[in-house]
């Protein structure tokens, strides 16, 4: 295996130290000249018309610069969410929403917004405006939503489904069922969980008196925002600039496009006022008023034959896309895909898509579809196994994936190392003890359960996905990459700037990375899909051999050697020896370059650069790529403890195993998986936004929101597998959002294995569990 | 509005300021002293991001009414380690992979020192119950609390 | 809005810029409820009368039996104190479980009596113990227990416009005494308790001398099981009594639906579980540690 200078080395982090000290930069830090704070009002009902707005209380509160409704900011069509910049034809983009409109459709829905010189003033100024509403009915359920005569959402969606209805088909799923000795249908329900990363939606706005637009914001996609924002105010996106100022506090899907309506509403505040105005939600507008993961219903029917080999899958989805058609169209999308592809079924049928309801909107969130889909898969495939008489586990080896398996995506399987994460995960579970773990009577019951999936490593083919990259080599001969890709947590301003210095030769600290704005950088479609270091790192790749190219040509002419033969490595650049003979070879066979007239038998990279300055010349690679895909792998095994007279359940352990493909940062790997665990763990047993009957949002605080903290993390041991993709650069897949794909159903399996119970719905609370129990013992 | 002379000792500097007694400790750093390395993630208590050292304990800083600290000794992320000299806390979070998108990183490093400083042999419940008022979303708290061990051993060799 | 802020130094001269403000002014200690209540509208008041520079509120201590916990004393430090661990084992574990590591260092237990949540941890140590508050007014010193001071659903008989609870006191537990406080919730940091119970028993001779439980949220404040501590009066110590002990306190318990923590049906179903453990582990290790 060939020697890797810096990739597959843990380095530290290049936001580190900034990130460490508290100097690092993020957009809710930020303080221009002049600022004014914006604060947005927010509907308090689930469905209703407003029929009156008044404003001019409000607008005579000293302080108060601008005040924002639908009578006064654009009323162009939008979609917060990236798919309105990516959606490829013949499918079209759902757009459905304003900045404000005079109807709201959710509690939390934008009303109006305030722009004030403190941000005490600006929320005073709220509870000024005077709103009247009429109200109309409202339904949150959506099997409810698609009944005749439920609530219509949006006039332009009478049967308030957005967008197409996705179906795959592969194979004859009829035939295949007719065909399968043992079939299996079961409907599972999912919650809403949030992202709740820790940085609210945030968004500084300054508007120039020539036009120009400057945003600053918490994206994850700054050139799609940019394009949002064009079409939005009708102003050339050359005239606007969207940064990351350069890092954001997490995003895990909530802000691919706009930061919720941070952006919009801080440039049309900004436009008012003419001033900078600066709008950060409130944790609880970041929980009711910003995307949520999609909830709603997942249905799995398999049918197998009697040696165990699947011969027919129907999968179905009624997801929950709250009131704004946000990503409800693409995110069904995956889910299928993401569904059908994890094992080798020669029949297969999907169905799936989102409803419209009066809650949050759904939209990006980590895993994208895939936690749903493998949530019921999973647990059906336990099923199978059961009564079938086999081991769960030899059951999936016996299905999955194989390199090269024909499947429903339209790129090539080109890697699994699944068996092997699977065989490393029963191992550090010890899943011999399967079955073994209690005795009779015991109160707190142990069980063991696993879970297998796939994911993508970019966009392409769910929407369009390319990349662009470019590298200077500046005068010193240190090398500068621009990526327009954003650093959301996820490593990214450390991992592409080590592909870069692995494939130019430079040592890493020769290596700096502008990222995440759209000025300076060339186009990018954002850090989501798990695609960062996939498709952003093989334009890196490219525009890096594009640079050492120029660079060792340049050299070539210098050592009078074809370029070929001279080495690039540590910032040296040198001539291979063995090839005594060659032309321009002086008499000890290794070749010399002559430069300010001293001949030498290596020069560095510094001397180059500045040689070629000198001689009107800069050092500029370009990568521009349009990505393949590569599938990543992953295996979880957990093992949980419940106590059945508390009805609660305690993860004692996950096992998780990754194939990454090739680890570029194995610490940085670890950490994706590490977090996404513990977010698949509260996806399991505790995280969920519920609605009470007014459609308020009864999480709506990380106090109510149950997601895990520092004293409820189990021992958990995340493991990489490296399966070299072809197609990835030096053979990475994504990682990102692979985490907690297969946690949920490891635990609820494990949960199956401790009591015999099955829970078709999660998370499993100590409610669901008591109901349970109640019934288990009848 | 009644405005009041706060006095206090920050990162080891006397300051002085004037402060609406309805000013938080957090914004009064934020905003008046432009300390923007304290997020605020949750403005209630719940997150710890706002979390700052007073008197030798960790505390929400947007719990904490600026006036209250009259006469008090405040330190913050900006006072407790920089290049020339990082706090073994904030080098250990920097090489063990603690750190992804930073926004809690500052809280978590406040609330690891409160703890380290009291004592350099904490237990893993000891660390998980200290940070446990710190809410982080990216690492599962794995490679935090790896780290905390780590600093915690680091200080342990100086004494 | 908030106008002043002051610092007392001695109790008086609390009650006297209590007085002085004439119900527009309100006492503070750790301020991790007031500060968010203030915001929200819930409480108004124009003065915070900061009772940290009040040394004698500052400390815990133990004369005759009796122990001591002053106002501005933190949960973390009782939490932290070997004399309550020894003496108080419930209030200690009680102390340790509420909110965050960051709130248990400004939040006081005082003022979580004051503060009157049905769930509040330490007061339904406290009440267990047999605490007392002892209140500063203008009118002189007022001594009540604890678990009189609720007067409904976050409302107090204590009005910290004009009253100033100084210092909570419970007897140490003695030799064959034991406390226990157990806790159930949805995770463990910054959540409220689905249910907590706290019990003190004394014990003599194989028999339960008298038992104290009280047990929440499963009415206005803390409950005592009153029938379930008849039932243990001079009883054996055996598994069956404690069962049929612990099924008795549902007599004293109305626990209501919450969507966040828990159906009634659900905490009733587990209350009794928990007042079990409570027993065993009281009666196991007396002065013993939670966890």
């Amino acid at each position: 295996m060939k020697e890797y200078k810096v990739i597959g080395q843990s380095v530290r982090r290049l936001d580190a130290v900034e990130k460490a000290t508290g100097t690092a930069g993020f957009t809710s830090d930020m303080k221009l000249p002049g600022m004014l704070y914006g604060k947005v009002l927010r509907s308090p009902h689930p469905h209703a018309r407003i029929v009156g707005i008044d404003t001019s209380e409000a607008e005579k509160l000293p302080g108060v610069k601008a005040v924002a409704t639908y009578k006064n900011t654009p009323r162009e069509l939008f979609n917060t969410s990236a798919t309105m910049t990516f959606t490829v034809p013949p499918m079209l983009p759902v757009l459905d929403q304003y900045i404000f409109d005079n109807v709201v459709r959710y509690v939390g829905d934008e009303v109006a917004a305030v722009a004030a010189t403190s941000e005490k003033i600006a929320e005073a100024a709220l509870g000024l405006i005077k709103v009247e509403y009429e109200l109309l009915p409202a339904v949150y359920d959506p099997k409810e939503a698609l009944t005749p005569g439920a609530p219509v959402i949006h006039e332009s969606e009478k049967k308030n489904i957005p967008g197409e209805i996705i179906q795959i088909p592969y194979g004859d799923v009829d035939k295949g069922f007719t065909e399968s000795d043992i079939i299996i249908e079961k409907e599972f329900k999912l919650p809403v969980q949030k992202q709740a990363q820790m940085e609210t939606q945030a968004a500084v706005a300054q508007v120039g008196l020539d036009g120009k637009i400057t945003v600053w914001s918490t994206t994850q996609t700054p050139h799609p925002t940019k394009m949002i924002l064009s079409k939005v105010f009708s102003i050339p996106e050359s005239k606007i600039r969207v940064l990351n100022p350069p890092y954001i506090g997490g995003g895990f899907g909530v802000r691919i496009g706009c930061s919720a309506k941070a952006e919009p509403i801080a440039v049309a505040l900004s436009m008012l006022a003419k001033k900078p105005v600066k709008v950060v939600y409130s944790r609880k507008e970041d929980f009711i008023a910003s995307d949520t993961r999609h909830g709603g219903y997942v249905s799995v029917k398999l049918g197998a034959k009697k040696d165990g080999a699947f011969h027919a899958m129907y999968l179905k989805a009624t997801l929950n896309g709250g009131a704004y058609c946000s990503f409800s169209v693409e995110t069904p999308g995956v889910l299928g895909c993401m569904g059908l592809a994890v094992y080798r079924v020669p029949n297969q049928l999907y169905y799936g898509h989102s409803v419209y309801t009066n809650t949050t909107p759904a939209g990006a969130m980590r895993g994208f579809g895939n936690p749903q889909a493998m949530y019921a898969i999973e647990s059906v495939v336990d099923m199978m196994a059961e009564k079938l008489g086999m081991d769960p586990l030899k059951l999936r080896l016996k299905n999955i994936m194989q390199v090269g398996d024909p499947w429903v995506l339209p790129y090539r399987c080109g890697s699994t190392g699944l068996a092997e994460c699977i065989e490393k995960g029963a191992k550090s579970i010890g899943w011999e003890n399967r079955g073994k773990l209690n005795k009779p009577g015991a109160r707190k019951l142990r069980g063991i359960g696993m879970g297998v999936g796939t994911h993508v490593s970019n966009a392409w083919p769910f929407c369009g996905d390319y990349d662009n990259a470019y590298i200077t080599v500046q005068q010193d001969g240190s090398v500068h990459l621009a990526s327009g890709v954003p650093d959301m947590g996820t490593g990214t301003s450390t991992s592409l700037p080590q592909l870069v210095a692995e494939v130019v030769g430079v040592g890493l600290d020769q290596v700096s990375m502008t990222f995440a704005d759209t000025a300076s950088t060339p186009f990018d479609i954002g850090s989501h899909a798990s695609r960062t270091l996939y498709a952003a790192g093989t334009a890196v790749v490219e525009a890096a051999r594009d640079v050492r190219k120029q660079v060792l040509e340049y050299a070539a002419d210098l050592f009078k050697v074809a370029p070929e033969r001279l080495v690039l490595q540590d910032g040296v650049i040198s001539a291979a020896s063995q090839d005594a003979g060659a032309v321009g070879d002086n008499c000890s066979g290794a070749p010399v370059c002559k430069i300010g007239g001293v001949e030498k038998k290596s020069i560095t990279l510094k001397e180059l650069a500045y040689d070629a300055h000198l001689r009107n010349k800069q050092f500029i690679g370009v990568g521009r790529i349009v990505p393949d895909n590569a599938p990543p792998w992953h295996a979880h095994f957990a093992e949980v403890e419940v106590d059945t007279e508390l009805c609660q359940v305690r993860v004692l352990k996950v096992a998780a195993v990754h194939d990454v493909g090739k680890a570029i940062h194995p610490v940085i790997c670890e950490g994706q998986i590490e977090g996404g665990v513990l977010q698949g763990i509260g996806y399991a047993l505790s995280e969920e936004i519920k609605y009470d009957e007014k459609g308020r949002q009864l999480e709506n605080s990380f106090h109510k929101y149950m997601l895990l903290t520092a004293d409820d993390v189990p021992e958990i041991e995340a493991m990489l597998v490296e399966s070299n993709d072809p197609t990835g650069p030096f053979g990475a897949k994504g990682v990102g959002e692979c985490g907690l794909v297969p946690t949920a159903p490891a635990i609820v399996n494990a949960i199956y294995d401790a009591t015999g119970i099955r829970f078709y719905e999660i998370p499993v609370t100590e409610e669901k569990i008591f109901k349970a129990l109640k019934e288990h013992v009848k | 509005m009644n405005l009041k002379i706060l006095k206090f000792t920050l990162n080891g500097e006397p300051i002085e300021i004037t402060v609406s007694p309805d000013d938080m400790l957090v914004d009064v750093l934020r905003d008046k002293l432009e300390l923007t390395g304290t997020k605020k993630g949750c403005g209630k208590g719940e997150c710890g991001a706002c979390t700052v050292i007073i008197n030798g304990e960790a505390v929400n800083s947007c719990l904490v009414p600026a006036m209250k600290t009259m006469g008090a000794n405040v330190e913050t992320i900006e006072g407790i380690g920089s290049p020339e000299k990082f706090h073994p806390v904030q080098e250990a979070f920097m090489d063990l992979g603690a750190i992804q998108c930073g926004f809690c990183t500052p809280g978590m490093i406040m609330s690891a020192k409160a703890l380290l400083d009291k004592t350099t042999s904490p237990t893993s419940k000891e660390i998980k119950r200290s940070l446990s008022g710190n809410i982080c979303r990216c690492t599962g708290y794995v490679k935090i609390e790896e780290a905390v061990q780590a600093a915690a051993e680091k200080m342990r060799e100086k004494q | 809005m908030l106008q002043d802020y002051l610092f007392p130094e001695t109790i008086s001269e609390a009650v006297s810029f209590l007085q002085n403000n004439e119900g527009q002014a309100r006492i503070i200690a750790g301020g991790t409820d007031l500060l968010l209540d203030i915001p929200e509208g819930k409480v108004k008041t124009n003065c915070l009368v900061d009772i940290n520079r009040i040394s004698e509120l500052k400390k815990i201590t133990m004369e005759d039996g009796v122990i001591y916990i002053g106002a501005a004393v933190t949960h973390n430090q009782v939490a932290g104190s070997e004399l309550i661990q020894e003496k108080a084992a419930a209030l200690a574990c009680a102390a340790s479980c509420v909110g965050s590591h960051q709130v248990r260092n400004s939040a006081t237990v005082a003022g979580n009596v004051c503060n009157a949540q049905p769930a509040a941890d330490t007061a339904v140590a406290l009440v267990a113990l047999g605490a007392t508050v002892e209140i500063a007014t203008p009118d002189g010193t007022q001594y009540a227990l604890v678990e009189k001071t609720y007067a409904g659903v976050g409302k107090s008989t204590i009005d910290s416009t004009c009253q100033l609870v100084t210092r909570v006191s419970f007897p140490a537990a003695r030799k064959n005494q034991g406390t226990a406080f157990v806790r159930l919730h949805q995770r463990n940091a910054l959540a409220l308790p689905m249910l907590n119970v706290a019990v003190m028993v004394e014990l003599a001779g194989g028999r339960f001398k008298w038992a104290r439980i009280c047990m929440a949220p499963v009415g206005p404040g803390p409950m005592r099981a009153l029938s379930a501590e008849q039932a243990l009066k001079d009883a054996e110590i055996t598994p069956e009594v404690i069962e049929k002990a612990s099924r008795a306190v549902l007599e004293h318990a109305n626990p209501r639906n919450s969507a966040l923590r828990g159906s009634k049906e659900y905490r009733t179903s587990v209350l009794p579980v928990l007042v079990r453990r409570a027993l065993e582990q009281a009666v196991a290790n007396a002065g013993g540690t939670c966890n």
